[in-house]
């Protein structure tokens, strides 16, 4: 890692790229953004067919618990991973269990999991810590470029890996899935396995982002760009592609602007995310002049 | 070759459904002949899309159900309802790329696909629909690109449940013709639900009509507007 980062280092001295790449941290957060945007990008599209917006932020939610149990056992406080993905796994299954065993509505089941994970995280996190650690607090819900160090980058690379090659692979199916689970049977697919395959895949990325967005925006990069992307899209392949360059952008430039700004990255994220929405709301007139979804683009 | 000399495509024996204690079908036996277009008709709320679903595998059910499939056993569905976002950006194109790829549409070579998925089309006379969006087609244009999908790859059992709903009587008699074709020249065997007697009439072999148990079964001809009326009452 030294070696890229030396490399960043003398291209900011020679002043091929902005001065705040002479930081290691700088460099960290930046390849960071450009593994997590594109693959939050393009998750969220799926994410947004099948109506779980709400389902990823009681993931974010979960993660406050799961910070505080990994602490209980015993994982340095920078690097809570068991603690966390156990957890947000757990919540994630249980969620996708109750929907597919009962007849419960699935806001109604995000309406009850959502303020308990978040509530029992602070209970958790006060009796673990015997304070209220505010920044520790506030790292997790709004992200710290800061405190993002190799390990967490190296989780993140593998994570998106492996949640990258499956989620491709299942792309097709996780859709038609979301169409319609009849059609998808006579298929020869299996709705309630993609199912859970997705929200393991979803929770894998979501928990693996969790540093350099926070929790609580989580939500933002997942659904703002695909949502904006949906606005001027014709087609599928469309659809993925802007979504995937709206997170790309949103990710990178707010990473930037942390980088400047004495401000958290997540939060940046989270506005330039929203900026990029309201242009694609605003230019849809001008890209769908045809009427929306004629021809291809 | 008669009627009883065709061998059976699928056996259906003393089927029974019961969900959340409510008895939905009571001991349904149903045969289904090879080559023939068998039509299921009864009143709302009949239990004939449960049959459908139970036959798809779908439905949790007692009794056994047996396909004799002798070629690509493979069977093809065209439902009644398709629920889904309109909002969402899928093409025609699209929606067939999704089920007979493997590689993510975003990935996928269109071009080859492209003339593959026009071809499926023109079997139902839809080439055209092929870049609309699915969302924006009309009744009768979505159950043509459903029907082409579920003739992709050919079937041997074609399940339809109520295929001419939404569709004015042009369409409705277009749909008709090609289902006669599919079953004529391309040797596929339909079981379709219906609501429609004069359709029923016009192009089915045979009909089994059903209200929670079967009050008939056998040619069409024999099934009267008057025999359905009553069914309704009861049902009413």
């Amino acid at each position: 890692m030294e070696y890229i980062y030396n490399l960043f280092k003398d291209w900011a001295n020679a002043g091929y790229l902005p001065s705040i790449f002479e930081h290691a941290f700088m460099v960290r957060g930046l390849l960071a953004a450009l593994i997590i945007g594109p693959l939050l990008g393009a998750v969220g599209t799926v994410v947004v067919t099948k109506k779980l917006s709400f389902f990823t932020q009681t993931i974010g939610n979960a993660a406050m618990s799961g910070v505080a149990i990994g602490l209980l056992l015993g994982e340095p406080a920078d690097g809570t991973y068991a603690g966390l993905y156990g957890f947000c796994l757990i919540v994630a299954l249980l969620m996708t269990f109750v929907k597919n065993r009962t007849h419960l509505a699935n806001d109604t089941i995000i309406g009850v999991v959502l303020a308990q994970t978040l509530g029992l995280g602070i209970i958790l996190m006060i009796l673990v810590t015997s304070q209220f650690n505010i920044h520790q607090v506030e790292g997790i819900l709004f992200g710290s470029l800061i405190t993002l160090n190799d390990n967490d980058l190296i989780v993140l690379a593998v994570s998106a890996l492996v949640v990258g090659i499956l989620f491709a692979c299942n792309f097709n199916r996780f859709m038609l899935a979301s169409f319609n689970k009849t059609l998808a049977k006579a298929r020869g697919l299996s709705p309630v396995f993609l199912e859970y395959l997705f929200v393991v895949l979803m929770t894998t990325v979501v928990v693996a982002s969790l540093k350099l967005i926070g929790s609580l925006l989580v939500l933002v990069l997942i659904v703002v760009p695909a949502a904006g992307a949906q606005l001027i899209s014709a087609n599928l392949r469309c659809f993925v592609w802007l979504s995937v360059l709206f997170s790309t952008i949103s990710t990178v430039v707010g990473l930037l602007l942390s980088g400047i700004l004495p401000v958290p990255s997540g939060a940046v994220i989270a506005v330039v995310s929203s900026l990029l929405f309201y242009s694609a709301l605003f230019l849809r007139p001008l890209l769908l002049r045809g009427g929306p979804n004629q021809g291809e683009v | 070759m008669t009627e009883t000399a065709q061998p059976n495509l699928l056996e259906v024996k003393d089927l029974s459904v019961t969900l959340r204690g409510n008895r939905i079908l009571e001991r349904i036996n149903l045969e289904v002949k090879k080559g023939h277009i068998h039509a299921l008709t009864g009143p709302n709320g009949a239990g004939k899309t449960t049959l459908m679903r139970s036959i798809m595998g779908g439905m949790p059910h007692q009794g056994t159900i047996r396909f004799l499939f002798r070629e690509s056993c493979r069977l093809g569905y065209v439902p009644q309802f398709l629920e889904f976002d309109h909002s969402v950006p899928i093409t025609v194109f699209d929606f067939l790329f999704l089920m007979l790829k493997k590689v993510p549409v975003f990935l996928g070579r269109r071009r080859a696909m492209r003339e593959r998925i026009t071809q499926i089309l023109t079997a139902t006379n839809c080439a055209h629909l092929i870049d609309r969006s699915v969302g924006q087609l009309s009744g009768g244009e979505f159950r043509r690109v459903l029907l082409a999908q579920a003739l992709e790859p050919k079937p041997e059992l074609l399940l339809l449940d109520e295929p001419a709903s939404n569709i004015d009587e042009v369409g409705i008699r277009q749909f008709e013709e090609m289902l006669v074709k599919l079953r004529d020249e391309h040797g596929i065997t339909i079981l379709m639900v219906s609501h429609s007697l004069d359709m029923i009439t016009r192009v089915a072999n045979r009909v089994t009509a059903i209200n929670r148990s079967i009050f008939y079964d056998g040619s069409p001809d024999g099934l009267t507007h008057f025999d359905l009326q009553q069914q309704y009452k009861i049902l009413g």
